[in-house]
């Protein structure tokens, strides 16, 4: 039984066009075109209780809009979506209650009051019970080693405390779905490995499903095994982080160390990425590895040889690339 | 029914609680909204002090008739302005960037949570300088007071609040489609400016069709009138009763225009 | 200003061409937000109404058909007016803009950038009061004629127009440097903001916006007519109703360029302070 379920959701905008000019603006007074502009295009998917999956795509592929919709925030032109069994969009407290949504670039605590207040009135509005209340905050406190900052008010924070206080917010009324737009966004690699070492064992140990979308591979490496590509408002992909390279990278990276200084004609076997004394990285169509293998060690003496998948992060970039002109067509 | 309401009195009250201490953190410029307002209602007094210098009566309210007017407008509107004028002001700022969002995520009704976030506590004092002016024009005026004027004045006062309010959601709500909107306060202060003087100003001929349109259609004139009438003037008891029905109708309907207006809410960020 | 400097034409020019086009894109700006403009004028017709009814409900219940020298239909006609000299003199957000950018290090960017901010607030201000004035005009012209019976003084002479016109592009001025030393003073002390709702609150009184300043005590009269917060709403307006002539006029007009040139002079002196200031501090 699937906890989150999207059918066919699509959301369209229309983008009111501003004319350039004194003209262009004094018309736009009276008479105004509009555009229409697809920002999430038929996206169907399932996730299961306890999954943790990750929402990969470019600036504005229709991520935000897509978790937008998932939250009951906005209203999509087609298609339903069910989460916890309700229809989000009916807002109804019930499920409000159940899951919890964080932005990177915002912030819900009040500005110029400590965090606690924030989290006492998050009691309030959420009903907690007083003591489940103070156990939580305690764990997720320390979980997060700000015990000592609770009292500070807000606008006094980093931003890699204050994103740990927001989390805290997020996570007190324990949520069954956590939706994550770019938690850790602007925040140093300290801030972001704390925030990952929560997110994972807050799942471990209370199995909450988890949606996120960043921009940081790190993140989604650290935390989730299956991913979810979106580009143009179209899901491009839907299976395992590592599936990704196995159908997008077409390349393999093979490492080569050669006995003395490496050879200078290595271009025909395929892209030379780096050369370092003995040392050199080459890309190679991921068809012909045997075969120019075979060649390179029959030409040359090799001390050491290894083939990995090129990294991660090169593989979305062409992914995003690849998904693009077939968008045009369509 | 009485639960939720028992949950949404707590919640105000400690939604209040905490904007007075954010309050008394920035005390310097809780001093100076006090002041500001304790100016303006001198500005007040001495505007129709002058004015009282040169004319017997206002559209036949007597000098401290009037200031018995001019009192409940002060409190009133102080009322307005401590409990909601803030939050609603802020509410096209939530609007713009999107911050509204997190607002409608949580498991509470929407419209208290917008309205009703914050108390300005540097107004809440407007509220005794209106009482005390209403004292001392029922001092000044002299004979006794008729006991039940007192519950019909507490009655009708809280209604015109409620009509107020619900007038001012629906100003509110308006900033949804207005993507940078002109400040609630500015357009607030120019609505409100109906009914900051006796509904009996509006004669002649094309003043009356006004003042009723502004009496049964659009209520704002009631909102000062009939509390003030019902204490210093002669109490009709038609009037009250229109009043309270009003108030029903009034802030049901800026409720649904308030949702239908969440309703296209559009995220500022896709 | 580099403009000031002797034997520049070119500079010069090329200084104006700048701001003229600040103007121009502040002006494209203003306009595309064609909902504020019209609920906004809509709702400023209300109090005019609602102030109309009531002064006509006051002189219903005096005894004398004039008060302080002004006749029912000369007062409503007054109050009508004291509107026009607020749309020039009135500078909604600027003193408030200029305390943020100062407290919020803002600033900095007429620093970098070589551009004066005054020149360029300047600029700003008057595209954006073109603009409104633009889109007013049909409007207010519309509430003129309907309330044409209320001006029945006469048609003012040329030399009135002449006069009242100086007076209000005079009324600008001392509005926008006023608010600008009120700005200012965000260098001293970063919360500005209360200072002005002091300010905005005591001037609805005093430059006579609310009611003419005849209407006070004798005391009260004259001594508010020698501030110069009364150009912002009462001297353009008895200005064209034909109260203030011959030598008086002359006087008036030389006292409001006198406060214009004294707050211009005053804002530029608290600028350059207060700059020397901020960067002593590293801002």
């Amino acid at each position: 039984m699937p906890i989150i379920e999207a059918q066919g959701l699509t959301k369209t905008y229309k983008v009111f066009q501003k004319k350039d000019g004194l003209l262009g603006a004094l018309r736009g007074l009276y008479h105004r075109e509009y555009k229409e502009v697809k920002a999430v295009d038929d996206v169907s998917f399932t996730i299961e209780p306890g999954e943790m999956v990750a929402f990969l795509g470019p600036n504005g592929a229709g991520k935000t809009t897509t978790l937008k919709m998932l939250s009951g925030l906005i209203y999509p032109t087609s298609g339903t979506a069910q989460v916890l069994d309700f229809l989000p969009w009916k807002r109804e407290d019930e499920f409000r209650r159940k899951f919890a949504l964080v932005m990177g670039q915002k912030n819900q605590l009040w500005w110029d009051l400590p965090a606690a207040d924030s989290f006492q009135l998050h009691r309030e509005i959420y009903s907690l019970p007083l003591a489940d209340f103070e156990k939580t905050l305690a764990d997720l406190t320390e979980l997060l080693g700000v015990q000592k900052l609770t009292r500070q008010a807000v606008r006094e924070l980093s931003l890699g405390e204050r994103m740990k206080m927001e989390l805290i917010a997020a996570l007190l009324h324990q949520p069954e779905v956590l939706l994550l737009d770019e938690p850790t966004i602007g925040l140093d690699v300290v801030a972001q490995v704390a925030i990952q070492k929560c997110l994972r064992e807050y799942h471990s140990q209370r199995g909450v499903t988890m949606l996120l979308t960043s921009h940081y591979m790190r993140d989604i490496e650290a935390l989730c095994d299956r991913v979810l590509v979106i580009t143009h408002g179209k899901l491009v992909y839907d299976g395992p982080l590592v599936g990704l390279t196995d159908r997008f990278g077409a390349e393999k990276l093979v490492k080569l160390l050669f006995d003395g200084p490496a050879p200078s004609d290595l271009g025909r076997f395929g892209e030379v990425t780096k050369v370092e004394g003995p040392t050199v990285d080459l890309k190679v169509e991921r068809t012909r590895v045997a075969e120019v293998l075979g060649a390179i060690l029959d030409a040359y003496n090799i001390v050491d040889v290894s083939v990995q998948d090129p990294p991660l992060e090169q593989t979305i970039a062409k992914v995003f690339q690849q998904a693009e002109p077939a968008n045009v067509d369509a | 029914m009485v639960a939720s309401l028992i949950k949404y009195a707590r919640m105000w009250a400690s939604l209040g609680r905490y904007t007075l201490a954010r309050e008394l953190s920035f005390r310097g410029n809780f001093l100076v909204k006090i002041s500001v307002e304790i100016l303006w209602l001198f500005i007040l007094i001495a505007f129709f002090s002058t004015v009282f210098g040169r004319t017997k009566s206002i559209a036949g309210w007597d000098e401290w008739q009037y200031m018995f007017f001019v009192g409940c407008f002060f409190a009133l509107n102080g009322l307005i302005e401590t409990l909601f004028l803030d939050n609603c002001n802020e509410f096209a700022e939530l609007v713009r960037t999107g911050d509204l969002d997190f607002l409608l995520l949580k498991p509470i009704d929407e419209q208290f949570l917008i309205t009703c976030r914050r108390i300005d506590w540097g107004c809440a004092l407007n509220i005794p300088m209106g009482f005390g002016v209403m004292g001392y024009s029922l001092y000044k005026i002299g004979g006794p007071v008729d006991p039940l004027s007192i519950p019909i004045f507490l009655m009708t006062f809280v209604s015109g609040a409620a009509i107020a309010y619900s007038f001012m959601l629906t100003l509110t709500s308006l900033s949804v489609w207005m993507v940078r909107n002109q400040s609630l306060m500015e357009m607030w202060w120019l609505f409100s400016s109906l009914a900051r003087y006796p509904r009996e100003i509006f004669v002649g001929t094309w003043a009356s069709p006004i003042g009723v349109f502004f009496t049964f259609f659009l209520p704002i004139l009631l909102v000062v009138n009939v509390p003030s009438q019902a204490m210093v003037g002669l109490l009709d008891w038609r009037m009250v009763g229109f009043t309270l029905i009003a108030t029903v109708l009034c802030l049901g309907a800026s409720r649904a225009f308030f949702r239908f207006a969440l309703k296209s809410y559009r995220s500022a960020s896709s | 200003m580099s403009t000031l400097e002797l034997g520049a034409p070119r500079s010069m020019y090329r200084s104006v061409r700048k701001y003229a086009k600040i103007y121009r894109a502040s002006l494209v700006e203003r306009m595309a937000y064609r909902s504020d403009f019209l609920l906004g004028t809509v709702l400023r017709f209300l109090p005019m109404i609602t102030t109309i009814l009531l002064w006509q409900a006051i002189y219903k219940g005096g005894e004398d058909s004039t008060q302080a020298g002004f006749r029912l239909n000369e007062m409503i006609a007054y109050l009508l007016l004291t509107n026009i000299s607020r749309i020039f003199s009135s500078m909604p957000g600027l003193a408030g803009g200029i305390a943020r950018d100062i407290r919020e290090g803002t600033l900095k960017k007429y620093l970098i950038q070589p551009i004066d901010m005054i020149g360029y607030l300047v600029s700003y201000r008057m595209a954006h009061k073109t603009a409104y004035v633009v889109i007013s005009a049909l409007p207010y012209a519309l509430l003129f004629y309907v309330c044409r019976g209320f001006f029945d003084t006469g048609w003012p002479d040329l030399l009135t127009w002449v006069a009242y016109l100086v007076s209000l592009i005079l009324a600008f001025f001392v509005g926008f440097y006023f608010e600008v030393c009120v700005g200012m003073v965000g260098f001293w002390f970063l919360e500005v903001t209360s200072l002005l709702y002091i300010v905005m609150t005591l001037n609805f009184f005093i430059s006579g916006h609310m009611l003419p300043l005849d209407f006070l005590p004798p005391f009260w009269a004259s001594f508010l007519k020698a501030l110069p917060f009364q150009y912002m709403a009462y001297f353009p307006a008895v200005v064209v109703l034909g109260k203030v002539r011959g030598q008086d006029l002359a006087i008036g007009l030389l006292g409001e360029l006198f406060w214009a040139i004294f707050f211009m002079m005053l804002a530029r002196t608290l600028y350059t302070r207060g700059l020397r200031r901020y960067s002593a501090f590293g801002g």
